[in-house]
């Protein structure tokens, strides 16, 4: 295949014909590898979970079919309807807070406030880190003797609202919730940015001829051309949710009285934590789980849509 | 024509505050943190919120010797740049097939990778710890490089395959002509042309991997065999009372990343965006 050194002649026709008309081998084998790579990592593990899911999977001894008994014991079992509540609480709240903060500090900077190009990196440096430094970082923050959150409220006089934020049950998921807010709010913002940066001068223009006002144009111009992306984030911020899992097992695994027990940390606490040694019922509520998700996700994208049709 | 909007005094002075609070919760975090990493423990518990006195860089040096930090920083650097590897390279052929040919089930087997984004990992994570085990894959530096090659496989595709298939189609036709074969034309004309996607994806998927941890979590137990997301929650069980000395491994995880963000931020922003703005 050196092909590629020869001048084009009048005898190449014939090779290059038959290289068009058999593509059928390339094709194969630019998908092969990715194929055999997604086949068992990804199709496999997820085939192996749903079969685990009807049976009893405990070490050394052969997999014994149970039928949907696994099923019904998840129906009845409060720590998974717990965790589900707090997930779906985590995938509602968190999106809307990150999509309308970072739209107004998307507006900042669109607006040319000053040292923008310090404000995009501080406020975007946060996603880049991992859960694990995250974490740690955050517990320090709510402790209760030293961190910055009591610290500041004993400065400013408020030494009655301090509390061990993450140790107690009220407070724990909306403290774990701000740090997801921290961590993905830049994110968006940028996206954000990016939208509002291409929207087309005219339509702002003749807004502008058209007298209308500051709070006018975002309200009836920016906020309606650059929905699309917003809704599309939420989207996106509910999936990331509906999956958290580091950010939990770092700091409170789950903990107080399961106040931030995400369908994730359970699933891993069932399977690999608490000493039943069965497989298959952790495998259960991953399978539901998966169903729950790709229910809210078409659900969502649904819904979103056919308010689309209903505007234009 | 400028475009900018134009509040009044007030509306801004509001906005403004609204900037400076959220800067304050932003940046905050890891100002603080940067300050413990070169102050000791006595130092720290006597004043959380001071200015480092005097610098200690030596706690650098300690956090990397005397606590394996060495191993798991080496453990995640190969283990990440392998995947990346194989990602870059296996990826971009799939791509460069979906942006290119048209065969039966095409639609059917893109839908079909390109739907595992919406997976929750729990799905596949319990059966994939069976099947390491099976395989000899559990606790295998190589095990986790698979695993994660097919973890960001999708994304990688999806953000290549949107390339690709935008390069005109008239470069292909005349490499045709020119007697090239089909491996010939990915190699020397999508890839070279591509090259900006390319590193998009090789710096997304670096940061992703290297902030990875369930996977990891699961699939490796021994010590000599950590990442450094693995590695630091280690650290912490050790040092549990040591602020001063966790901050300073914070610190050493946190290093290289902003790095990769203040040479390639712009490629960063579009691979972390690709896919958001519609």
């Amino acid at each position: 295949m050196t092909a590629s050194t020869q001048p084009a002649t009048v005898a190449t026709p014939p090779r290059k014909e038959r290289d068009h008309a058999n593509p059928r081998s390339a094709i194969a084998t630019f998908l092969f590898p990715a194929l055999l790579i997604y086949a068992a990592f990804t199709a496999l593990p997820v085939m192996r979970t749903i079969y685990n899911s009807t049976h009893l999977i405990v070490p050394n001894k052969p997999a014994e079919w149970v039928g949907f008994t696994h099923y019904i014991e998840l129906w009845n079992d409060n720590i998974f309807w717990k965790a589900v509540g707090n997930t779906l609480t985590w995938a509602t709240v968190a999106p809307l807070m990150e999509v309308s903060i970072a739209t107004i500090l998307a507006l900042a900077l669109y607006a040319k406030v000053p040292f923008s190009r310090f404000l995009r990196v501080a406020w975007f440096t946060p996603v880049l880190m991992s859960y694990v430094v995250v974490g740690i970082l955050w517990m320090w923050i709510y402790n209760y003797d030293w961190g910055a959150v009591n610290s500041f409220l004993r400065w400013i006089g408020l030494d009655g609202w301090a509390q061990p934020w993450l140790g107690h049950p009220d407070t724990a998921l909306p403290a774990l919730i701000a740090v997801t807010t921290w961590m993905w709010t830049g994110f968006n913002m940028v996206v954000i940015l990016a939208a509002m940066s291409s929207l087309p001068s005219e339509v702002l223009e003749a807004a502008e001829l058209d007298n209308c006002g500051w709070f006018g144009k975002l309200w009836f111009v920016i906020l309606p051309l650059i929905r699309p992306t917003l809704l599309n984030l939420i989207v996106l911020s509910f999936i990331g949710k509906m999956k958290i899992f580091d950010l939990v097992w770092v700091t409170t695994q789950g903990n107080p009285l399961w106040a931030t027990e995400t369908v994730s940390t359970y699933v891993y606490k069932r399977a690999f934590q608490w000493s039943t040694f069965d497989l298959g019922y952790p495998s259960t509520i991953a399978v539901v789980w998966f169903v729950i998700v790709m229910a809210g996700v078409l659900a969502l994208t649904r819904l979103f849509r056919q308010k689309d049709k209903l505007e234009y | 024509m400028q475009r900018t909007l134009s509040p009044s005094g007030l509306r801004m002075a509001a906005l403004l505050m609204f900037i400076a609070i959220y800067t304050a919760y932003s940046a905050g975090p890891f100002v603080w943190v940067a300050m413990m990493s070169l102050r000791t423990t006595t130092e720290i518990s006597a004043a959380p919120y001071a200015l480092p006195e005097t610098l200690h860089f030596w706690k650098f040096a300690s956090a990397w010797t005397e606590s394996n930090y060495d191993t798991y920083f080496f453990n995640s650097v190969t283990i990440v740049f392998s995947a990346v590897a194989i990602l870059t390279i296996v990826g971009g052929m799939a791509a460069h097939c979906f942006a290119r040919y048209r065969f039966r089930f095409k639609g059917l087997i893109y839908l079909l990778i390109f739907s595992t984004i919406i997976f929750p990992p729990q799905v596949t994570v319990i059966g994939l710890f069976q099947i390491m085990v099976e395989y000899g894959l559990y606790n295998s530096r190589v095990g986790l490089v698979m695993v994660y090659v097919a973890i960001q496989m999708p994304v990688t595709i999806y953000i290549l395959e949107s390339f690709f298939a935008r390069i005109p189609k008239d470069l292909f036709d005349a490499a045709r002509i020119d007697g090239y074969s089909e491996w010939a034309i990915f190699w020397r004309i999508s890839l070279p042309v591509a090259l900006p996607a390319i590193s998009t994806t090789i710096i997304l998927n670096t940061i992703l991997l290297w902030n990875e941890f369930l996977y990891a979590v699961v699939l490796i137990t021994e010590d000599d065999k950590r990442t450094l997301p693995l590695g630091v929650l280690r650290f912490l069980g050790d040092q549990l009372e040591d602020v001063g000395m966790i901050a300073t491994g914070l610190m050493i995880a946190i290093v290289p990343v902003v790095l990769i963000y203040v040479f390639f931020s712009e490629r960063l922003i579009q691979g972390m965006t690709a896919g958001a703005v519609k």
